[in-house]
C-alpha cells in the first residue's frame, strides 16, 4: 500500500502525472468488474452478515462490482482507511465521523445508515437490573473509552450529574460484570446478553437510543472525492448491500451457519452467538424505506442528539441522493 | 548436587507450583474462579486445537519475521555504534524513541501507513530492536581491554578487533538480548494482530474470544503465545549458558561500561546532542513525506506544535494533556522504582536459590507474553481499579528485561572473585554483598535503562485497560475521535518523558561511582 | 632474521585526568640497538608500561619521536615484526591454547601457520598435552606461558614484554628465564623487558635502565657484561649480586638521590643517548 501511494507521489514529482488518479488496486478477484474496497468497523461477526451474503450470493458481481472487504478491529479507525485511500467506503460511528468533519474539516459524506437505532446500550444482570439511566446513579459502569462521550450525553439528556456514576474502562470482556465487580457495561445489546446467558445468568439491557440518545450506527461514509469519482459504483454498492441484508433477514438463522467455515472461521466466537446477534439486530436496522434509509426525521434526531454533546452536525453532512437513485 | 539432581529438584518445584495453581482454580480461590484450573485450560486447548493452529501459524510467522528483522537491524546498529561511537550519539534519540514509543500509540498509525502484514511485522521488529541493540552494545564494549590492546599491538584495526574479539565476547550478552527479544516479538505480533483487522493470529483469536467471558479460552490463547515465546527464550538461554561458561573471564576484569566523554569540547558535545534530538524529528518528517498521508492522520513535528501550542486547539489540548500527566507521572516514578527493585530481588534470588528461580522462570515468562488485555478481568478483580492495579501491571511490564540483564550480569562475575571469598568460607549472603552486588553494578544501569522507559508504558496500559485515567485513557479516547493531533502529541510526550527517565540513569551511575570512590 | 633497532628520542607523554595534565614520561631518550636485550626497572606507576604502549602504538607520544628500525611503531606493528607479552596473559577464553597462539597470524591477516610450528612453541613453553585446553582450565603460570609462546609465534624482530613472568613462581620463573635467554640468543630479536625483578633483569639483559618515579626519566643506564650463555651458576656469582645491589640502592627511595649522583659520577657507562658506547657492551 504505501508503495502505491509513494509511487503516486514519486510519479507526480517526476511530472508524469499518469498514475495520479489511479486508485491503488487490491488483489482483484476476477473479471472486468470494477473494484471497490470497503472498510468494516469491527472483526467479522453478524454485524456485517448482509455484506457477506451479498459477496457470497453474487449481488455485488451482478452490479458489476468486485468488492474487497477489509475487517476492522480496535486499532482500525475506519475513517482513517478512507482518508488514506486504503478503502473507498467505511462503516463508522456517526459521532466520530461528524466530530471529525466539524473539528478537522475532514471531507466526509454520510451516504447511508446501517442501523436506524444505535445498538449500544447499558447491559446489566437480571438479578441486579438497571433499566433506565436514573438507576445508574451510584453504580459502576464500564464503558469503552471511545464511548464515554455517548454515556455523558445520555446522562445529560436525562438530567443526571456525571459525578453520580462511576465510569471505568471496558475491555470487551464481560467477566467483571458477571463477577459483580461492575454493575453494568456499555456494549452492543445485540451481542453481550447472549454471552451472559451462556454463563447461566440472565441479562437485561436498554438502548441509549430509547432514552434520548438518538443516533444511527455503522453509517456508510465516503470522501467527497470518491463520491465524485465513483458515484455509480457507490449506488451499485448500496443496492447490492441492501439486497444482501434483505436476503439475510428473510431468515435470521439461515446465513450465519453458512459463514461458519468462511467469514466466521477463526474468530473465536460461536455461530449460536452470531444467530442471536443477527436476530437481535433486525429490528434496529429495518426501515420502511429499506435498509440504509436516512429520512428527514432520523437525520434531525442525529443532529439534535449530537448537538447535546457539543458536536454541531448539519444536514449537508448527510447525502441521501444516492439512496434516492436506488429507488428509481 | 548432581546435574540430574538439580533438574529433578527444579521439576518437582515446578510441579508443586502447577499443583497449587490447579487447586486454586478448582476451589475458585482466586477472584471467584476467574483464574481457571490448569487442567480446564489444557483440556479446552486440546479440544480446540484445530481452531488454534491457523492462528498459531500466523502469529509464528509474524513473530519470527519480526524477530529476525528486528535482531538483524539491532545487531547491525550495535556494530556500527561500536565502530563509530559518534553514530551512537547521533542516533541516541532515535534509539530511545524506538524503545519508548508506546505500541498502543503507534499501532493505529502503522496500520494506516503500511499494509496489514507489514504493519504487524514492523511492530514486532520494533519491540525486538532495542533490547537486542542495548545488550549487544554492552557486550561489544565489555570485551577484555587487555585483549583489545593485544590485537591492536599486532596492528589490528577496529574491524579485526570486532571480528576476532568483540563479537565473540558479546555473544552471551547478545543471546541475553534475544531472551528478552523473543517474548517481545510474540507480544508485538499479538498486539498488532489484536487491533489491526487481521483475520488470523492469536491476537485476533483473543479479541473474538474476549466477549465470551470464558477465562479458560483466554488463558489457552495466552499460554499458547507463551509457549511460542518460551521456545525462543529457551533456545537463546541454552545457547547463552553454553557461551557464558566459556566467556567467563579468567581474571578479575576491569571493564568500564562506556567510553568517557569528560574531555570532550563543549561545542562538539552540544552539536552531538542537537543531532540526537533532531535525528528522530528528521526521520519522522521524512517518513511522513514518503508515506504521503493526509494531514488529518499524519501530523508532522510542526503539526504537533501547531496542535499543542500555537493553533486554535492549543488551549483544550494543553488542559487535557496536563490533567493526564498529573495523573500519570507520579505513578510512573513509583512503578519504575518498584519494577527495578523487583527485578533486582529476582536476580538475587536466582543467584542465591538458582533452583527456585529456575522453577519460577516459566511463570515469569507468562507475564511477558500473556496479553494484558486477557488478564485485565483477573487483575481488576484481585487488585481493584486503583493505584494498586496500576503498580502491579507496571511491575509486570517492567521487571522482566531488567531481570534477564541482571541475572546475566551475576553469571558473568569471574570465578576468581568467588573462589577468593569461598576460601574465607563466606556465606551466600556475604558473597552477594561482597562480590555479586558490586560487580553487577554496571549491569544494573543497563537494566535500569531497559526498565525505566517501560514503566511509563505499563502505567499507560493500566490506565487504558483498568483505571480509565491519565495519559493511557487520553490516548485511547483520542483514537476513537480520530484526534490524530492528540495521538501524535501523546506519543511525543510519552517519548520525551521516557527520555527524561532514561537520562536519569547516567545520573544514578554518576552517583554510584562517586559513592564508590569515597570508600 | 635480524633484530631491529628501537629508538626513543626526547619522548614526552602526559595523561589528562579530570582536565588536569599529569606528565608520565618526561623528555626520555633511550636507544636499543638491533639485537640488544634491555631491561627496564623502576618504581611502580613510574610510566614503564606507558613506554611499552608507545612502542606498540597503543598510545601516541605528545612530543619527541619513536622509531623502530627507522619506521613508525604503527607500521612496524602492522608488519608483524613485533611480538608482545603483557603482564596479564590476555588470552581469549573461548579459544584453545593453540588457537590463542595462532591469534597474531589472524590479526595480521597471514595464512595459518604450520601446525608443527605451533606445537613446537607449545613444547618450548612446556605445555605439551595442553594444546586443546581452554585458558579457564589452566593455572596462572600456564596461561602466562601461552602468552609468551604467542609473543614468539610470529618470529618477531622486536620483542616487547611487560612483566611477563610476574605471575609465575620463583622456580618456574628461573626456568622461563633460561628459556627466554635461549630463544633470544637463537633469533636475537631486539628485546625490551619491563620487570620488577632486579635479578631477572640483570640475569637476562645486556643493560638495565633504571627509571625515576613519575614522570619517567632515565636515572641510570647500567651495562651488564656477563658472558653468554649465562647459566644458573651466575645467580650465585658475587659479581652478579654486586650489580643487583647497586640497582637496588638506586631503586630505594631513601638512597636513590645520592646513589644516582654517585652512579653518574663513577659509572663508566655511557650517557643514555650515546648509542655507540652502549652498543659495544652488547
Amino acid at each position: 500500500m504505501p508503495l502505491m501511494t509513494n509511487r503516486r507521489r514519486f510519479l507526480q514529482l517526476m511530472g508524469t502525472g499518469a498514475a495520479a488518479g489511479a486508485m491503488p488496486g487490491f488483489v482483484s478477484r476476477a473479471h472486468a468488474a470494477t473494484p471497490l474496497t470497503m472498510q468494516a468497523a469491527w472483526i467479522n461477526d453478524a454485524e456485517f452478515a448482509g455484506y457477506f451474503a451479498a459477496i457470497d450470493d453474487g449481488f455485488y458481481k451482478n452490479e458489476g462490482l468486485d468488492v474487497t472487504y477489509l475487517s476492522g478491529g480496535p486499532d482500525v479507525i475506519p475513517e482513517s482507511s478512507i482518508i488514506a485511500g486504503k478503502a473507498d467506503l467505511a462503516l463508522t460511528t456517526p459521532d466520530t465521523t461528524i466530530k471529525t468533519i466539524v473539528d478537522q474539516g475532514a471531507p466526509f459524506k454520510i451516504i447511508g445508515a446501517q442501523y436506524q437505532k444505535n445498538p449500544i446500550g447499558i447491559v446489566s444482570l437480571a438479578k441486579t437490573p438497571i433499566n433506565s439511566p436514573e438507576e445508574l446513579k451510584g453504580k459502576t459502569l464500564a464503558v469503552p473509552p471511545v464511548n464515554v462521550i455517548s454515556v455523558e450525553a445520555l446522562l445529560a439528556i436525562n438530567g443526571i450529574d456525571r459525578s453520580e456514576v462511576n465510569i471505568v474502562p471496558y475491555a470487551y470482556d464481560p467477566t467483571p460484570l458477571l463477577k459483580g465487580e461492575i454493575d453494568a457495561s456499555l456494549d452492543f445489546t445485540t451481542n453481550v446478553p447472549f454471552t451472559i446467558e451462556q454463563s447461566g445468568e440472565k441479562a437485561v439491557s436498554f438502548l441509549l437510543y430509547d432514552f434520548g440518545y438518538k443516533t444511527y450506527n455503522d453509517t456508510v461514509v465516503v470522501t467527497e472525492e470518491v463520491l465524485k469519482t465513483k458515484r455509480a459504483e457507490l449506488v451499485a454498492w448500496l443496492k447490492a448491500s441492501r439486497a444482501g441484508w434483505d436476503a439475510n433477514f428473510a431468515d435470521t438463522t439461515a446465513y450465519p451457519p453458512k459463514f461458519a467455515s468462511t467469514w466466521f472461521a477463526g474468530t473465536g466466537r460461536t455461530i449460536e452467538n452470531e444467530v442471536f446477534f443477527n436476530g437481535a439486530q433486525k429490528p434496529l436496522m429495518e426501515h420502511a424505506g429499506g435498509i440504509f434509509t436516512m429520512d428527514a426525521e432520523g437525520i434531525d434526531a442525529n443532529i439534535e442528539t449530537l448537538g447535546r454533546i457539543g458536536i454541531k452536525a448539519t444536514p449537508d453532512m448527510f447525502d441521501t441522493s444516492l439512496l434516492e437513485e436506488i429507488k428509481g | 548436587m548432581t546435574r540430574f539432581g538439580d533438574h529433578l529438584a527444579t521439576g518437582v518445584l515446578i510441579l508443586l507450583l502447577l499443583a497449587a495453581w490447579e487447586v486454586a482454580g478448582q476451589l475458585k480461590l482466586v477472584a471467584d474462579g476467574t483464574l481457571p484450573p490448569l487442567s480446564a485450560i489444557l483440556l479446552r486447548l486440546a479440544a480446540e486445537w484445530r481452531e488454534y493452529w491457523p492462528h498459531v501459524a500466523a502469529t509464528l510467522y509474524t513473530a519470527s519475521l519480526g524477530f529476525l528483522i528486528g535482531n538483524a537491524v539491532a545487531l547491525a546498529a550495535a556494530v556500527s555504534f561500536c565502530l563509530w561511537p559518534v553514530a551512537e550519539r547521533i542516533f541516541r534519540g532515535v534509539n530511545i524513541a524506538a524503545f519508548t514509543v508506546p505500541p498502543i500509540a503507534i499501532a493505529p498509525v502503522l496500520v494506516i501507513a503500511l499494509d496489514g502484514e507489514t504493519a504487524r511485522i514492523t511492530l514486532a521488529a520494533l519491540l525486538v530492536y532495542f533490547p537486542t541493540m542495548t545488550a549487544a552494545m554492552a557486550g561489544l564494549r565489555s570485551a577484555d581491554p587487555r585483549a583489545v590492546d593485544l590485537i591492536r599491538a599486532y596492528g589490528g584495526g577496529p574491524l579485526r578487533t570486532l571480528w576476532l574479539l568483540r563479537l565473540r565476547a558479546a555473544l552471551p550478552a547478545i543471546l541475553s538480548g534475544f531472551q528478552v527479544a523473543a517474548p517481545a516479538a510474540v507480544l508485538g505480533a499479538v498486539l498488532a494482530e489484536f487491533g489491526s483487522g487481521a483475520r488470523w493470529g492469536l491476537g485476533t483469536f483473543l479479541l473474538g474470544s474476549l466477549g465470551r467471558a470464558e477465562p479458560d479460552r483466554l488463558w489457552g490463547i495466552g499460554l499458547t503465545a507463551t509457549a511460542i515465546a518460551g521456545l525462543g527464550y529457551a533456545l537463546s538461554a541454552t545457547l547463552a549458558a553454553r557461551t557464558t561458561s566459556l566467556n567467563r573471564a579468567v581474571n578479575i576484569g576491569v571493564t568500564g561500561p562506556e567510553p568517557e566523554t569528560a574531555n570532550e569540547a563543549p561545542l562538539r558535545r552540544a552539536l552531538l546532542l542537537a543531532a540526537a534530538i533532531l535525528m528522530p524529528l528528521l526521520i519522522w518528517q521524512g517518513m511522513l513525506f514518503w508515506a504521503d498521508l493526509s494531514p488529518i492522520i499524519a501530523k508532522t513535528p510542526m503539526g504537533v506544535i501547531d496542535y499543542l501550542i500555537t493553533g486554535k486547539t492549543a488551549a483544550s489540548a494543553q488542559t487535557r494533556l496536563l490533567a493526564a500527566l498529573a495523573e500519570t507521572v507520579p505513578i510512573t516514578i513509583a512503578g519504575m522504582l518498584l519494577g527495578l527493585g523487583f527485578a533486582f530481588a529476582l536476580a538475587l534470588l536466582s543467584f542465591a536459590a538458582p533452583l527456585l528461580m529456575r522453577a519460577l522462570l516459566p511463570f515469569a515468562l507468562v507475564t511477558q507474553t500473556m496479553p494484558l488485555v486477557a488478564l485485565t478481568p483477573l487483575a481488576v478483580l484481585i487488585f481493584g481499579r486503583g493505584i494498586t492495579v496500576t503498580l502491579v501491571i507496571t511491575i509486570s511490564v517492567t521487571f522482566f528485561a531488567a531481570f534477564v540483564v541482571l541475572a546475566q550480569g551475576f553469571a558473568m562475575i569471574p570465578k576468581a572473585a568467588f573462589d577468593l571469598v569461598d576460601a574465607y568460607g563466606a556465606s551466600t549472603l556475604r558473597k552477594l554483598r561482597l562480590i555479586a552486588i558490586p560487580a553487577s553494578r554496571q549491569w544494573l544501569f543497563v537494566a535500569a535503562r531497559l526498565a525505566l522507559p517501560k514503566a511509563l508504558l505499563g502505567v499507560m496500559i493500566a490506565e487504558w485497560l483498568a483505571t480509565g485515567k491519565g495519559l493511557g485513557n487520553l490516548l485511547n479516547q483520542s483514537r476513537g475521535y480520530l484526534d490524530y493531533g492528540m495521538i501524535w502529541t501523546v506519543a511525543v510526550v510519552s517519548i520525551l518523558l521516557s527520555v527524561l527517565l532514561y537520562q536519569l540513569t547516567p545520573v544514578l551511575e554518576w552517583v554510584g561511582r562517586s559513592d564508590r570512590r569515597d570508600k | 632474521m635480524q633484530g631491529l633497532p628501537l629508538q626513543f628520542t626526547n619522548v614526552s607523554k602526559a595523561f589528562s585526568i579530570k582536565g588536569k595534565a599529569l606528565p608520565v614520561i618526561d623528555n626520555l631518550s633511550l636507544d636499543c640497538p638491533a639485537g640488544s636485550f634491555t631491561a627496564l626497572l623502576g618504581p611502580s606507576g613510574c610510566g614503564k608500561s606507558t613506554l611499552l604502549r608507545l612502542a606498540l602504538a597503543l598510545e601516541n607520544e605528545d612530543s619527541g619521536s619513536l622509531r623502530i628500525g627507522g619506521d613508525s611503531p604503527r607500521s612496524i606493528c602492522r608488519s608483524g615484526a613485533v611480538g608482545v607479552a603483557f603482564q596479564d596473559a590476555a588470552l581469549l577464553p573461548w579459544r584453545s591454547v593453540e588457537d590463542n597462539i595462532r591469534l597474531p597470524f589472524e590479526v595480521l591477516g597471514r595464512k595459518r601457520p604450520d601446525p608443527e610450528k605451533i606445537n613446537g612453541l607449545i613444547e618450548l613453553v612446556g605445555l605439551k598435552g595442553f594444546e586443546k585446553a581452554r585458558p579457564g582450565e589452566l593455572s596462572g603460570g600456564m596461561r602466562q606461558r601461552v602468552a609468551i609462546a604467542r609473543a614468539l609465534a610470529t618470529e618477531p624482530r622486536v620483542l616487547l614484554m611487560d612483566e611477563p613472568f610476574g605471575a609465575l613462581d620463583l622456580i618456574l620463573r628461573r626456568q622461563m628465564n633460561l628459556e627466554l635467554q635461549r630463544i633470544w640468543s637463537a633469533k636475537r630479536p631486539t628485546t625490551l623487558l619491563i620487570t620488577h625483578g632486579i635479578d631477572e633483569a640483570v640475569y637476562l639483559a645486556d643493560r638495565v635502565i633504571v627509571l625515576s618515579p613519575r614522570p619517567a626519566r632515565v636515572l641510570a643506564d647500567i651495562p651488564v657484561s656477563f658472558s653468554r650463555p649465562r647459566g644458573a651458576e651466575l645467580l650465585r656469582d658475587p659479581a652478579f649480586h654486586h650489580v643487583c645491589d647497586r640497582i637496588a640502592a638506586l631503586l630505594d627511595p631513601e638512597t636513590s638521590a645520592a646513589s644516582a649522583a654517585a652512579e653518574a659520577a663513577t659509572l663508566d657507562a655511557a650517557p643514555v643517548d650515546a648509542p655507540a658506547k652502549a652498543g659495544t657492551i652488547a
